[in-house]
């Protein structure tokens, strides 16, 4: 299993911070017309698309509607977008907030402080990346949060006493989501001071540690699912332990090992040409992994040209080389490919490919070149 | 010298029944190394290749005297068994393995830190003195004894950067792996301050990645009067925003943790940047020679 870190939707952040006590607006979780239809609210009230990634407020993912036809308006809109690449589940209609002040949020891992730390910034909202970071209280292990070592912080940035000392109960709340649930962040952007001074969680982003789901079914449920809604090559490259990020360049790049495999993608860049994804097979460098390699890049239009770039430590690479002779004696596609087996028995790989009529090449660098050179000849 | 790992090493393998157990008592003793003692529960009294194999880490340690462990148990045992090491008074651990909880891996820190033992991982491939000792799964022939330390987030681009230092005769004291995840035991922090002390450890050599601060400690460290000289590799330059490249920790979420601002802060505290694996010799290199100018 590749770790990694899933996102929830606001929605189901939400049901997270209510457990814990933490004031929500009171929503409508629509998914359907018929559901706009039969929803009762008052107006005005705000609509905001239900996906698991972040800035869709700035791609015009969250609206205010102030009457019925508005929100029905808003509804087909939104549920028309896409966000990062994500068609929204479902669109979330909440009471819309008599708003005093924002304040940012949030309880996430600080490495360098081997464990949690708190994020606050008297100034929230959607432009927070624009303003000065967020003050940070790192504390490590959950056990370790001291309120008043963070009030000692905070009383230089937060005048408000009532503000600030609703802050600080508020922080201990979201840790205590955090760890219940195994999140590695719960961020509340905009956390809005109401105009009777009460804190309210306009948004969530509640990330889980998909590592723990071998002990929260809540977790292991949430993978499946996203599992099922991820496109269908990222979905059989999880299923087969390698792992794909698509990105927009022409170079199809098959590696091993995350830091080689991008060390590889700045290799292609310099040399004037741009990768066509991350994908590393180190999870399963086997016939059936290359084997589902080579299909995904040779089906995808944008890929090009092929570089194959593995460097054997464990791994022997004759062994390799045996797999991709036998995937390249059977394949349909024209497109160039360019091999570069190093490490562990690469003599024996060479010996094997040069028989088979294939060039070895012999450091990354010459093999980038080379595939640079024959897609700029194919596109010629 | 070298850091944490030399060849008084005697090492303990915890699952050395399982498959990396066994593979590693073979590579290992290829490595120099001395293989005193494994753990398997129930099955103390049986034998590995000739090591004895003992049911809890504190009777291996007391029978052998072991003083380091490298433990190969799944995510969901790693956290029991990495505490039973260092409960046992193990002094140095390695822990390779993936896909552990973030949680987990704060306890082993700050276990390994109120015992005053020293945890290397999760998610490395562990820790090498070249010609002295291995505590780990990394490919001995990518490595050779000399002056400089390395660090690196990323196993497989140690094993390939370590071997084309090697290949440019630039040896390594140690190079300890401390992992592509956000919680650590030794960080980068940590690993400079072990490799400022050992002497023989002339410069030292940083390969990074995007996403997380790590690298910053670097920068900081290269802004000393009395810093050892430093060369860094940073990967990921062409990676996109907010897309997770197969380490939890390398993903930009903020500008800080992209590539430009790494290498700016790094370059401006004089830290010699290679801008891709091809440079990195080169910059280990000059890295090396600023070491061997006499004092000024």
């Amino acid at each position: 299993m590749h770790y990694a870190f899933m996102m929830l939707t606001e929605s189901r952040g939400k049901a997270l911070l209510r457990a814990a006590a933490v004031p929500t607006p009171a929503s409508h979780e629509l998914r359907s017309l018929d559901d706009v239809r039969a929803c009762a609210v008052e107006y005005p009230v705000a609509v905001k698309a239900q996906v698991a990634s972040g800035g869709r407020g700035k791609a015009g993912g969250i609206r205010k509607a102030s009457s019925a036809p508005e929100l029905e308006d808003a509804f087909g809109a939104i549920m028309g977008m896409t966000f990062a690449g994500e068609a929204p589940s479902s669109v979330l209609v909440e009471g819309w907030l008599e708003i005093e002040r924002e304040l940012y949020l949030a309880v996430t891992i600080d490495g360098s402080a081997g464990g949690f730390c708190v994020l606050y910034s008297p100034r929230g909202g959607i432009d927070i990346e624009d303003g000065p970071p967020p003050l940070s209280y790192p504390f490590g292990l959950a056990r370790n949060f001291r309120a008043h070592a963070l009030r000692r912080l905070l009383e230089p940035i937060e005048r408000d006493v009532k503000v600030r000392e609703r802050v600080i109960s508020m922080a201990r709340r979201l840790l205590e989501v955090a760890t219940s649930n195994e999140c590695t962040t719960v961020e509340i952007n905009p956390l809005v001071v109401s105009r009777n001074g009460s804190l309210v969680a306009a948004d969530a982003k509640i990330v889980l540690d998909e590592a723990a789901a071998f002990r929260k079914a809540a977790t292991a449920a949430a993978i499946t699912a996203s599992r099922e809604k991820a496109e269908r090559e990222i979905r059989l490259c999880e299923e087969a332990n390698l792992m794909l990020v698509w990105l927009d360049g022409e170079i199809g790049l098959i590696s091993g090992g995350a830091g080689m495999t991008m060390a590889a993608m700045d290799a292609i860049d310099g040399a004037g040409a741009r990768p066509s994804c991350f994908l590393d097979v180190s999870g399963n460098p086997t016939p059936a992994g290359f084997a589902l390699a080579f299909d995904l890049l040779d089906r995808a239009p944008k890929v090009k040209g092929i570089l194959v770039s593995m460097f054997g430590g464990g791994l022997h690479t004759d062994r390799v080389a045996k797999t991709i002779i036998e995937i390249l004696k059977t394949r349909s596609s024209t497109k160039p490919v360019t091999l570069r087996l190093n490490g562990t028995r690469s003599d024996i790989a060479t010996a094997l490919l040069r028989e088979a009529g294939y060039r070895n090449h012999a450091t990354l660098e010459s093999a980038v070149a080379d595939i640079v050179r024959s897609v700029a000849g194919v596109a010629q | 010298m070298s850091i944490l790992l030399d060849a008084a090493a005697r090492v303990l393998i915890v699952g050395i029944t399982g498959k990396f157990g066994t593979f590693s008592v073979k590579d290992l003793a290829q490595s120099d190394t001395k293989v005193v003692a494994g753990v398997a529960p129930g099955r103390g009294g049986q034998a590995v290749e000739g090591v004895p194999v003992f049911s809890g880490v504190a009777a291996a340690v007391k029978e052998t005297g072991a003083n380091a462990a490298l433990v190969y148990v799944p995510a969901v045992a790693a956290l029991d068994a990495v505490l039973e090491t260092i409960e046992a008074g193990c002094p140095l651990i390695a822990y390779p393995g993936d896909g552990l909880p973030v949680v987990d891996a704060m306890e082993m820190r700050a276990a390994a830190l109120g015992h005053g033992a020293h945890l290397v991982g999760p998610n490395s491939p562990g820790l090498i003195s070249p010609g002295k000792a291995k505590l780990g799964f990394m490919p001995s022939f990518c490595y050779a004894p000399g002056p400089i330390g390395v660090i690196s987030r990323s196993g497989s681009l140690s094993y390939e950067a370590c071997f084309r230092l090697s290949a440019a005769g630039l040896g390594q004291t140690s190079v300890i792996g401390i992992g592509g995840d956000p919680v650590r035991g030794v960080n980068a922090t940590e690993a400079i301050a072990l490799f400022h002390d050992d002497p023989q450890t002339r410069a030292i050599v940083y390969l990074g990645e995007i996403g997380g601060s790590e690298e910053y400690a670097l920068a900081e460290y290269a802004k000393r009067a009395d810093a050892k000289p430093s060369a860094a590799l940073l990967v990921g330059r062409t990676a996109p925003v907010g897309k997770k490249m197969g380490h939890a920790a390398a993903m930009i979420g903020s500008y800080a943790e992209g590539w430009a601002a790494k290498v700016e802060a790094l370059d401006r505290a004089g830290v010699v940047i290679a801008r891709d694996l091809d440079g990195l010799a080169g910059a280990a290199a000059s890295a090396l020679a600023r070491a061997m100018e006499p004092a000024a």
